[in-house]
């Protein structure tokens, strides 16, 4: 689909200003690709003003709340103009008056023209974009919209650049967890070691040891009979020694 | 005096009896870490990312049919045999059909070659889903957007053209070059994933069946949990019934081709991990009472049920992304529509887009000419038809389904540690594999500690994978992927089930399973290893001998970054050599050390002869 955008922008090129003032309003180009020309309005005349094409979307925007297009608004455009004007050129005489909007259409689309205070003739194109573009977001605001719904067509909004962290936030997780598997593999291997090496210890201890607790003898365990030293053997034992007393 | 001798006693049989410890065979804690080892080693990515796409291109649900089909007549039948093998022998791949013949030594030893390739390019997948995984902790996700070019005009051409999901996947994370003949250097963020995965495994395999037997706990039954979250999440989403719808259709013709009933055999084979020898040193560590002929039947049964779980879940996402992207074509010419011709906001709609295409192409014809190259043909079918498998499903088309999704941090990371859980598991398989052969060998046994053999095999493997992480390794791991293990596979097997059948004997061999179970296995075992299974086989390896004798030069799929899409290549005659070698390499073992053991014999016998002339 986008692999089609060069062909168009070729087929465009052959036919760069078109005749925008004809009876049923509709304009041609659709003015979304960037490199298509700021669009020269022809007068009746055959004169050519400097102007843009401005397009809005207040539904896709706002939805349920979206206001009605009526000449109010259209007021506090070209007021907004006026004042992107005055802001950019520093020049107070800029007024109302000096923004004219002409081409409407359903869409809610139209063409601006701005001319310098007090006289006909139209600001120069590139002042217009500049000061178009330095008061942006105003005029965005003004209209609860943004660069995507409230469009000068030919006019290339910058793109937001993205948030970059100052450090590759990947590394820290990857750090982290290289760090426990690689602490788990140290503590496996040591324990390994060192229970071999008890194993060993206690082999070879083993053979002092005897592992007497396992050697019984008549019943009885030989380390117990060594401590006790004997055992009381009932049988032979007598309690009271009445027999003889020598 | 009796206390003496026992000191000598013990003085003698103490270092042997340690000795003896060290040898006697460890084994399972219980019987169910066995089955669980097996389930974690079976199922594994193929689960999730060939079955689905075979679903996908075979019909659907009509799938099922050969797909159960030959579960049942290859599947169970070949991994029970190899179970009883393993548990048998008590020995890895090698010594196990070393003890069924002398000359069946090669067998073994193919297996271990074939492991060994598989276990140097599948940890590589680890490390991405690892790099994946790592990138998820972000606000916004990687994937989720193209980075803006250096002036802030207008994103990175090579991302306007593709996606950012692909974008993401073959620049940022491969940063891929244009062909297999252009290296490139070593990816550091690869190389340390890939160094990352390695540990991981080693960790997993220190400790042999002791530290196995913990992991596969995890390894076998998180994926589950993830699964059963994935299917909630993926029903209830927007558009996931069309997906289902789809998949569930069983288009019956299907079944006539016969390439679904081949795909349904190779992917039973391939998915119960069948020759490579892991099946084998699982079961060597068994008592040798175990009822491995119930564990087999399980098993198998488990592994098929989750593919198809596991497809359900993707197919769901499926639908999802599909829908997503035929709501945001039709929206795009909406929008295309609106600006051309200044129509109202509102008044093109999806239900009158066509209406008014038709109306405007017939009254304006002129300016709807000069428009239709951009104007797209937006159609869900096609949406869904888009079938895709392997790491284009796992890495850019779940990963687009999960951007659009929302808290898709918190979906990313599940998704990415199940991949990890399921690569890790099948991990543990393919490097027992290589090692427990390599620790019955008694002359490395003798001189290398079991932690120190295992560190050396995944030393190994890993600097060897460091070449995959060069920026033409994708296309490396493509062909290892398509050639390493396939057609070797097939012919050990082969050889395998008809080793056990013929050479070892059918009989001695029930005898032998009867002696460990209690009962001589059913007649329908002895029907399937002796004739159908062999048939099978042969019928699989003909049918890819023709397919790649027909086939042509083998071409691949390379990433062409002015265009944002993959163009199809040939590969370079080094390449194709490689390729040949790789399916050489395993499959000459076994006549190459049957020929040597016949010589080796030979050699013997005179020297006998000369002795009893002498005495």
């Amino acid at each position: 689909m986008i692999q089609y955008l060069p062909i168009f922008k070729k087929m465009l090129q052959k036919y760069p200003g078109r005749n925008r003032e004809r009876q049923n309003a509709l304009v041609t180009e659709t003015g979304d690709s960037p490199g298509m020309a700021k669009g020269m309005i022809t007068g009746a005349r055959g004169d050519t003003h400097d102007g843009y094409k401005v397009r809005l979307s207040i539904k896709t925007a706002l939805g349920k709340d979206a206001y009605q297009w009526n000449e109010d608004e259209k007021f506090l455009f070209r007021a907004t103009i006026a004042f992107a004007m005055r802001a950019y050129t520093k020049d107070e005489s800029y007024n109302v008056s000096s923004v004219l909007i002409c081409n409407e259409t359903q869409r809610v689309s139209f063409w601006i023209q701005v001319k310098r205070p007090n006289t006909a003739i139209p600001v120069q194109q590139d002042l217009l974009e500049k000061a178009i573009i330095s008061s942006r977001n105003r005029i965005n605001s003004a209209f609860l919209l943004s660069d995507k719904t409230l469009e000068f067509v030919g006019i290339t909004s910058t793109l937001p650049s993205p948030i970059e962290p100052s450090y590759p936030v990947w590394l820290v997780v990857f750090g982290v967890v290289i760090g426990i598997v690689t602490l788990g593999i140290i503590a496996i291997i040591v324990s390994g070691v060192l229970a071999k090496k008890r194993k060993i210890k206690e082999i070879e201890d083993g053979d002092e040891l005897e592992k007497e607790d396992n050697i019984v003898e008549n019943g009885i365990y030989c380390g117990v009979l060594e401590i006790k030293e004997g055992v009381n053997n009932g049988a032979f034992a007598h309690e009271d020694d009445s027999l003889t007393k020598l | 005096f009796a206390l003496a001798i026992k000191r000598k006693y013990h003085q003698m049989v103490a270092p042997k009896a340690l000795q003896m410890v060290q040898e006697s065979r460890p084994s399972w804690d219980n019987p169910m870490q066995f089955v669980l080892a097996c389930v974690s080693y079976a199922v594994g990515l193929g689960n999730v990312w060939r079955f689905p796409y075979l679903c996908q291109m075979h019909g659907g649900g009509g799938f099922l049919i050969p797909y159960l089909i030959m579960l049942l007549v290859e599947g169970v039948p070949l991994f029970y045999m190899e179970l009883a093998v393993g548990q048998q022998m008590r020995q890895g791949s090698i010594g196990a059909w070393t003890a069924i013949s002398p000359y069946l030594t090669g067998v073994g030893i193919a297996s271990v070659v074939v492991s060994l390739f598989l276990c140097v390019y599948y940890n590589v997948i680890n490390a991405w889903a690892f790099w994946y995984l790592f990138h998820s902790f972000q606000e916004t996700l990687p994937w989720a957007e193209c980075p803006v070019n250096g002036n802030r005009t207008a994103f990175v051409s090579e991302c306007e053209k593709s996606s950012p999901t692909q974008y993401f996947w073959y620049r940022e994370t491969l940063n891929i070059t244009s062909s297999i003949n252009d290296t490139g250097g070593i990816q550091m963020g690869q190389a340390l994933c890939l160094l990352l995965a390695w540990l991981v495994v080693f960790l997993c395999i220190i400790r042999g069946t002791k530290s196995t037997g913990k992991v596969v706990y995890v390894t076998s039954i998180f994926p589950y949990f993830v699964l059963i979250i994935y299917l909630i999440r993926g029903v209830t989403l927007h558009g996931a019934v069309n997906g289902l719808k789809y998949m569930f259709t069983p288009k019956l013709t299907e079944l006539a081709n016969p390439k679904a009933w081949v795909n349904a055999a190779t992917q039973i084979f391939f998915s119960l991990g069948l020759g490579f020898g892991s099946l084998i040193a699982f079961a060597s560590f068994n008592q040798p009472n175990n009822n491995f002929e119930k564990q087999a039947i399980i098993v198998s049964l488990i592994n098929s049920g989750t593919s198809v779980f596991a497809s359900i879940v993707t197919f769901s996402i499926y639908g999802f992304k599909a829908t997503f992207n035929y709501e945001a074509c039709i929206d795009r010419m909406i929008l295309l529509l609106m600006n051309s011709f200044d129509l109202a906001e509102g008044s093109v709609t999806t239900e009158n887009l066509s209406d008014w295409v038709t109306r405007l192409n017939a009254t304006y014809p002129e300016q709807f000419a000069l428009i239709s190259p951009q104007m797209e043909f937006c159609d869900l079918e096609s949406e869904l038809d888009t079938a895709v498998e392997g790491t284009g499903l796992a890495f850019i088309v779940y990963s687009e389904a999960i951007k659009n999704m929302e808290v898709s941090q918190l979906w990313s990371v599940l998704y990415f540690t199940m991949l990890l859980m399921l690569g890790i598991g099948s991990m543990l398989g393919n490097v027992a594999a290589i090692i427990t052969p390599l620790r019955d060998w008694q002359l490395l046994s003798r001189h290398l500690q079991q932690e120190t053999l295992a560190g050396l095999v995944c030393l190994l493997c890993f600097i060897i994978g460091l070449g995959f992480t060069s920026r033409s390794g994708n296309y490396w791991f493509a062909i290892f992927n398509d050639y390493a293990v396939t057609l070797s596979l097939l012919f050990i097997v082969l050889i395998e089930i008809l080793s056990v059948c013929y050479i070892y004997g059918l009989k001695r061999f029930e005898k032998d399973i009867s002696v460990m179970i209690g009962h001589l296995p059913h007649w329908y075992w002895r029907v399937t290893w002796s004739i159908v299974s062999p048939l099978l086989i042969v019928g699989l390896l003909i049918f890819y001998m023709i397919d790649y004798i027909t086939g042509g030069t083998p071409t691949y799929q390379a990433w062409d970054e002015l265009q944002g899409r993959t163009v199809k290549k040939e590969y370079p005659p080094y390449a194709q050599a490689f390729i040949g070698i790789l399916v050489i390499a395993s499959m000459i073992c076994v006549p190459l050390v049957a020929l040597v053991t016949f010589f080796k014999r030979k050699s013997r016998r005179p020297k006998e002869g000369t002795i009893s002339t002498i005495t």
